[in-house]
């Protein structure tokens, strides 16, 4: 075939040029590794956005005591949400529960020689089933335990590991700010919360406890978590969770929330925007990488096609037509270009392994080379045609005799 | 056969036109070994790139084996090139790093049918120019004369009626010139049509007839043998 001698004259120019190959391969591979990475990195974190979202859960919305802070837990000594506040949004159509909590964020815990710091809940025991979340080992705070006031905790799997290491804690007792509690079992694992935080180094304590003992807040309840029956009357469940607040505090119109309600969509919102800039400004090396790559294989192929002026008029001399001199040129960019794309893909997969190790959340799929093949084949017909119709457009005459 | 009539050719750079050829007449049979004396500056390229179908005339007429080449587009002109002709240059133009055979068989890359003994015919090509030893040397580790020998055999490898060759001894010593010229003279006798053109009356005269070219056009022809 007369198609796959050409090709074979192609492919023996790629191996006779080595610096060029080596040179337009190069180009072309940073551009797709780059691509194959950024693509890893964005489903890497719309997966991490995803995970924390069913942290919080997509069902469920907060409502943090004291408004204008934009993030993080509120705590007990900020507390301002009544008992009828949770009675009444208990009451809000769509709500199946209400689990209030007090919070003390980093308090210091002791065992024995042991010293950690680790958010202390007050809890009742339908927090179980407002997280999902119970204990995997031993007992969980019973209603029992907020009628008698007991000094018990349920520990998070970071507080375990940093007091008691492998040990057993069940049955030991730890000092909470110098009151002892005592362990009656290890909570569930869950991972990020969704403003960051770690959401295992975590103890709960009964709520009375909290109020009473330890925070010393026994009016006021500085959260809760309501859940809805259906994820997507969130929206509006949460508006009118408002509505009732600002009634129960008496609020005037002009007035701003003196607490604050987050959902899932204001999850989402959230974590987007802090990521948006650096999407964009990735997406962005991401287009411009690969075409800067085709920009070098279009540079050093007009190159060769200068260089070679004089192979081109020996070829058109022996009877090659002007579409056997764009086939030779294109397949050689094409080859390039290919190549380029293969080394890519491959060097693209071990930086984002790389980029997992050191903790990266990233999703590798086959995409990439799809992507990459896609790409290469792109650059190579784009950037290789102009080179190639030049070839062919030699005067064979003058090329001679260059 | 080839033939020209009143053929010219101007080339226009700016504003300023100048007439290489101006009217040209001459005609060339087949099996004839015809030198085209000329020396530097009388249109010589030029009628040698109109000759070998890589240029078209301003005006007149070539006929190539009764067709107007004039009336043909470029995809029939690299068929005549690649079926009828054999390019012999003054610099060989041998493809650098590219083994004696595998330039032998450049011309076939680009033929319609790819004969299946191709290898064997290239390398009895290079055998019957005396490079039967060489046939893998790629063109730096070979001689001028061995160069110019391969580009005869390159010129060979699909039986072109006319061989064109230009200043074929321009580069060599006269030794190896001798060489190439002995060649073409058997070439000649097995029938092929042999076209030298050159400005040294030495090579000329070795050719059976000689069109001397004059300022754009014949001046006078000889005929000696």
């Amino acid at each position: 075939m007369k198609i796959t001698r050409i090709a074979g004259v192609s492919v023996s120019a790629i191996f006779k040029h080595k610096v060029r190959t080596f040179l337009i391969v190069l180009a072309i591979m940073v551009g797709v590794a780059t691509i194959t990475v950024i693509m890893a990195l964005t489903r890497g974190a719309n997966k991490k956005i995803m995970q924390r979202i069913n942290n919080f859960g997509p069902d469920a919305i907060m409502i943090h005591s004291g408004g204008g802070k934009l993030e993080g837990p509120a705590t007990a000594s900020e507390a301002n949400l009544t008992k009828k506040d949770i009675a009444d949004i208990e009451n809000i159509d769509g709500v199946t529960l209400v689990s209030p909590f007090q919070v003390a964020l980093d308090m210091p815990i002791k065992y024995g020689n042991k010293f950690t710091t680790s958010w202390v809940w007050g809890i009742k025991s339908n927090w179980k089933d407002a997280w999902k979340r119970g204990a995997t080992k031993g007992e969980f705070i019973s209603d029992a335990d907020n009628e008698q006031l007991s000094k018990v905790c349920v520990i998070g799997q970071t507080a375990v590991k940093d007091l008691f290491g492998t040990s057993d804690p069940i049955g030991e007792s730890i000092l909470i700010e110098n009151t002892s509690f005592k362990v009656i079992g290890i909570l569930e694992k869950r991972g990020q919360a969704p403003v960051g935080a770690d959401f295992d180094n975590l103890i709960v304590i009964p709520f009375t406890t909290a109020s009473r003992r330890l925070m010393n807040q026994p009016l006021y309840i500085a959260m809760a978590r309501a859940i809805v029956i259906n994820p997507s009357a969130v929206k509006k469940v949460a508006a009118q969770i408002r509505d009732v607040l600002r009634a129960n505090h008496n609020m005037a119109d002009t007035e701003e929330d003196d607490f604050r309600i987050t959902s899932p969509v204001e999850i989402t919102k959230m974590i987007k925007s802090t990521s948006r800039t650096l999407n964009n400004f990735l997406w962005l090396v991401g287009i411009i990488s690969p075409l800067v790559g085709g920009i070098v294989l279009m540079n050093i192929m007009l190159m060769a096609v200068s260089e070679r002026k004089k192979e081109i008029g020996l070829r058109r001399a022996v009877g090659a037509k002007k579409k056997h001199i764009i086939f030779q040129f294109l397949a050689e960019s094409l080859m390039l270009a290919f190549a380029g794309g293969i080394f890519g893909a491959v060097t693209g997969i071990v930086v984002t392994v790389m980029l997992a190790h050191s903790g990266k959340p990233v999703v590798i799929t086959w995409q990439p080379f799809a992507a990459a093949f896609i790409f290469s084949a792109a650059i190579g017909l784009f950037f290789g045609i102009y080179p190639a119709k030049k070839a062919a457009a030699l005067d064979p005459a003058n090329a001679l005799t260059q | 056969m080839i033939e020209f009539k009143d053929v010219t050719k101007s080339f226009t750079s700016g504003i300023v036109k100048t007439d290489v050829l101006k009217g040209l007449n001459f005609r060339i049979d087949k099996g004839e070994f015809v030198a085209i004396m000329a020396t530097s500056g009388t249109g010589k390229t030029t009628l040698l790139n109109i000759l070998g179908c890589l240029m078209k005339a301003s005006s007149g007429s070539y006929l190539f084996e009764g067709r107007d080449i004039e009336t043909l587009n470029d995809d029939q002109l690299s068929e005549i090139r690649n079926k009828k002709m054999g390019f012999v240059f003054q610099s060989f133009n041998l493809l650098e790093k590219t083994s004696a055979i595998d330039n032998v068989l450049l011309p076939l890359v680009y033929s319609d049918v790819y004969p299946s003994d191709a290898e064997q015919k290239a390398a009895k090509l290079l055998e019957s120019v005396g490079l039967k030893d060489r046939i893998n040397y790629k063109p730096g580790e070979l001689s001028g004369g061995q160069q110019q020998r391969v580009a005869i055999a390159r010129a060979l490898i699909n039986d072109p009626a006319f061989i064109l060759a230009d200043e074929p001894t321009g580069n060599l010593d006269a030794v190896s010139a001798k060489e190439i010229m002995g060649i073409f003279k058997s070439l000649h006798s097995q029938g092929k049509t042999i076209i030298v053109v050159t400005h040294d009356i030495n090579i000329a005269r070795q050719a059976a007839r000689i069109i001397f070219l004059k300022d754009g056009k014949v001046e006078k022809e000889e005929v000696l043998k």
